[in-house]
C-alpha cells in the first residue's frame, strides 16, 4: 500500500459531491483519511484550504460527518478529524466522544500547541482517554515539546514541513525531516504541508517518513467534481516507483 | 577589553533558538484568502534566508566569506567590564558591557547585513532596498551593499532623516540612496502625504514603501529585525559573548538589552540564556513605545501597508504613530515574535524608560567609561543603572549589550 494520506474539509463543495469523492478512495493507495471540521478562522490553513472552509459552513451538519466515516471505515480506511481548539474549549471532552461516535479514529488539533500550549497537558490525555490524540507538530516545534506530547500519546505524529498549507516556501527538507526522526526514532511520522508532485512525495518518504499527507492538492478536483481527475491522480500515485529501493 | 584581535571568538556558526523555546512558535498567517502574503516573501527575499526563515534549524554554519567580513568590520567585539561605571554607582557586584558599537558602522546592524546582501548577490539580483528608523540599519545596509557590489536604496522614516543629516551623508558615502518616508515614490506613500503632509513617518510606513519598491522594481527586501532569520543571524553577539565571558570566567546574574524590533536583544541573549538559565532577564523599551507593557500580544500586521504577513507579537497597532523621540530604532510598534512569547511567558521582564532617564544614563555611562552609546543602547544602559542603584549592595554580575554608539546621535544633548 502507498502510505498516502488525504485530507478534505467536511461538506466542501458539497455534501454529496465530497461522498462521491470519499467513495472514489482507493485503498491501495491511501492509509488514513482527515476530515476536517469546518471553522470560520481556520487561522493556520494556507489560502487554497481556507477558502474551501469558507464554502463548507455554508453546507456543513455535524451529522454528515457519520455518512463520511461509514463510507471510509467501509473500506477499511481509518479516518481522523482535523479540528480547531475551538470545538474542545465550548464542548469539552464531550467533542471528542461525539467524534468518536461518529467513526472517527482520532483527532488532530493544529491550533492546540500554538495558542493552547497551557491547556495540552490537561486536554491531551483527556482525549486519548476517549481515543486517539494526533500531535501536530511543525519545524518550529521545539524538541522539549515534541517528547513531552509524544510520550502523553499512542498513535501516529503529523508532521507539517511548512508553515501553512498550500504554500510553496524554500526550505531545507532533509534538515526538517532529521530533527523530528531523530528525536522520536522508531515513531510512526507522516509529514504533510505544501507536498505537490509525486517526485515529492518520493522524496518525503526516502527520507523516513511513514506516509505523506496531500490536501491543497485535491482541492481542485473537488471544485471541478472531476472524480475521474482524483482517480487518475490515485492511480499515478500507486503507480510511481515510490518505494523503489 | 576583551579582544578585538583575537578572531577564534567569532563563532563559525549562527544559533537558532526555536527548536530550544519552551513553547511552540506562532507561524507567520496570511489575512487573505485570495492573495498569501507569506507566498509573497518568495519575490522579495533571498531564497537562502527564506529556507533559514522556515526551517528552524538549531545551528546554521555561517559561509566562509560572511566570516572573513566579520573580521573585517571589527567581530569580535569588545567585552568588557565596566569599572568606571561600577564606581560611579558604587556598585558591589559587576558590570560587563558587550559593546557593538565598534564594528565599522557603528551598531550590530552589520551583522545580518552582510549576509543578506551577499545571499543577494548570490542569487543574481542586482540591489537591495530597505527602511531605516535612526540610521543605524540603513547604514549598515549600504555598506553591505557596496561590500557585495550590488545597489542599496533606503527609505529613511523622515523624523530620523530631518533630525540626522549626517546618517544620510555616511549612507550616501557608501554609495545609498536615501529617500525620506513618506515618499511620493511609492503609492503608499503617496496615500500618506495626501492625508498627511507633515506626517513624521514611522518604521511601519517605511517598511511597507520600501516592500512597494522592491515588489516594483524586482530588487530584494532587505530585513532589519523582527524575523526569525535576522534574530539567528544576530546570534553572533550572544555566541561571542559566551566565549568570552568564559575567558573571562564570569558568569552573567542579569542580562539586559534594548528591544525596538528585538534583532539585537535576540541575538545577545538567546545563546546565553541556553547556559545561564537561571539569569534574569530585561528587555528595555521607550515608555513613548511601551509596546511589552502597553501593548497587546496578538496576530498583528509587520508593516502599516499590511503587505507582509501577520505575526504574533506584542504590538501597539501597525497603525501606531509613536512621539518623534531620539531613539528612532526603538519607534517600531511590535516586537520579534520569539522574544513576544517569552515576556508573555515571564522570562523575561520589560522595563519601559523616560527620554530622560536615557539622557540621564548616557551622560554617566560617557563620563564613567568614556563611551557615547547610541540613545537605543542608552535604554539598556538605564535599565542597568536603576537595576545596580536598587540593588547596591548585591554581588550580582550585570551583563549589558550596548548596541551601538551614539557619535552621530549627539542631538539628543541639546534638548
Amino acid at each position: 500500500m502507498t502510505p498516502l494520506i488525504l485530507y478534505f474539509t467536511a461538506d466542501y463543495p458539497s455534501t454529496e459531491i465530497l461522498k462521491s469523492f470519499l467513495g472514489a478512495v482507493d485503498p491501495d493507495v491511501v492509509k488514513y483519511v482527515e476530515i476536517g471540521i469546518p471553522e470560520s478562522n481556520p487561522l493556520y490553513d494556507g489560502p487554497i484550504i481556507k477558502a474551501t472552509h469558507s464554502v463548507a459552513l455554508k453546507n456543513y451538519t455535524p451529522s454528515h460527518l457519520l455518512e463520511y466515516t461509514s463510507i471510509l471505515n467501509g473500506k477499511g480506511i481509518p479516518t481522523y478529524a482535523l479540528s480547531y481548539y475551538e470545538k474542545f474549549s465550548k464542548q469539552g471532552i464531550s467533542f471528542a466522544e461525539f467524534l468518536k461516535d461518529d467513526g472517527f479514529r482520532g483527532v488532530i488539533v493544529p491550533d492546540l500547541l500554538t495558542d493552547y500550549s497551557e491547556e495540552s497537558d490537561r486536554i491531551i490525555p483527556e482525549i486519548e482517554e476517549t481515543f486517539n490524540f494526533i500531535p501536530f507538530f511543525n519545524p518550529a516545534t521545539p524538541d522539549g515539546l515534541i517528547i513531552s506530547v509524544s510520550s502523553m500519546t499512542r498513535s501516529w505524529i503529523y508532521y507539517g514541513l511548512q508553515p501553512s498549507t498550500g504554500i510553496d516556501m524554500p526550505f531545507d527538507l532533509e534538515e526538517v525531516s532529521k530533527r523530528i526522526l531523530d528525536l522520536l526514532p522508531g515513531r510512526e511520522i507522516n509529514f504533510g504541508f505544501g507536498i505537490r508532485t509525486t517526485a515529492q512525495i518520493r522524496e518525503v518518504l526516502d527520507l523516513g517518513s511513514s506516509g505523506v499527507a496531500i490536501g491543497s492538492l485535491l482541492v481542485e478536483y473537488l471544485k471541478n467534481r472531476d472524480l475521474e481527475g482524483f482517480r487518475k491522480f490515485q492511480v499515478s500515485v500507486r503507480e510511481a516507483p515510490l518505494n523503489a529501493d | 577589553m576583551l579582544s578585538t584581535q583575537d578572531t577564534a571568538i567569532i563563532p563559525h556558526e549562527w544559533y537558532n533558538v526555536v527548536p530550544d523555546l519552551p513553547r511552540q512558535l506562532p507561524p507567520p498567517v496570511d489575512r487573505d484568502e485570495k492573495n498569501s502574503s507569506i507566498q509573497l516573501l518568495n519575490r522579495i527575499l533571498p531564497k537562502t534566508i527564506l529556507k533559514q526563515e522556515f526551517t528552524f534549524q538549531r545551528y546554521t554554519k555561517i559561509p566562509e566569506e560572511v566570516q572573513e567580513i566579520y573580521a573585517q568590520i571589527g567581530r569580535p567585539t569588545p567585552l568588557f567590564r565596566a569599572n568606571g561605571l561600577e564606581k560611579a554607582l558604587d556598585y558591589k557586584g559587576k558590570i560587563l558591557v558587550k559593546y557593538e558599537g565598534a564594528t565599522i558602522t557603528g551598531s550590530h546592524k552589520i551583522n545580518t547585513a552582510i549576509p543578506q546582501a551577499f545571499y543577494t548577490r548570490d542569487e543574481g539580483s542586482t540591489g537591495v532596498v530597505t527602511e531605516t528608523g535612526a540610521g543605524q540599519w540603513g547604514t549598515a545596509t549600504t555598506v553591505a551593499a557596496s561590500m557585495a557590489g550590488i545597489t542599496s536604496k533606503i527609505f529613511m522614516v523622515k523624523v530620523s532623516f530631518n533630525q540626522k543629516p549626517l546618517r544620510k551623508n555616511i549612507m550616501e558615502l557608501y554609495g545609498g540612496e536615501i529617500v525620506p518616508s513618506p515618499s511620493t515614490e511609492t503609492e503608499f506613500g503617496r496615500q500618506v502625504l495626501a492625508k498627511a503632509p507633515d506626517h513624521p513617518g514611522t518604521l511601519g510606513i517605511a517598511i511597507s514603501e520600501a516592500v512597494e519598491y522592491a515588489l516594483e522594481k524586482d530588487l530584494k527586501y532587505m530585513l532589519g529585525s523582527v524575523f526569525n532569520s535576522v534574530l539567528t543571524h544576530q546570534s553572533v553577539i550572544g555566541l561571542e559573548s559566551e566565549k568570552q565571558l568564559e575567558i573571562l570566567g564570569e558568569e552573567p546574574d542579569v542580562m539586559i538589552g534594548c528591544v525596538g524590533g528585538g534583532s539585537n536583544f535576540g541575538g545577545f541573549v538567546f545563546p546565553l540564556m541556553k547556559k545561564f538559565k537561571e539569569a534574569k532577564i530585561f528587555a528595555s523599551t521607550a515608555s513613548e513605545v511601551p509596546k511589552f507593557t502597553k501593548g497587546e500580544y496578538k496576530y498583528d500586521y509587520v508593516d502599516t501597508a499590511k503587505i507582509l504577513p501577520s505575526i504574533k507579537m506584542y504590538t501597539l497597532g501597525s497603525d501606531f504613530v509613536p512621539e518623534k523621540i531620539y531613539a528612532g530604532g526603538l519607534r517600531y510598534h511590535g516586537a520579534a515574535p520569539s522574544i513576544s512569547m517569552l515576556v508573555n511567558s515571564g522570562k523575561i521582564k520589560s522595563s519601559d524608560v523616560t527620554e530622560s532617564s536615557v539622557i540621564d544614563a548616557l551622560k554617566l555611562f560617557a563620563r564613567s567609561q568614556g563611551i557615547v552609546a547610541a540613545p537605543e543602547s542608552g535604554h539598556a544602559i538605564a535599565t542597568a543603572i536603576e537595576y545596580a542603584r536598587a540593588n547596591g549592595n548585591s554581588r550580582e554580575t550585570i551583563l549589558v549589550n550596548v548596541s551601538g554608539h551614539g557619535l552621530l546621535d549627539m542631538s539628543i544633548f541639546q534638548r
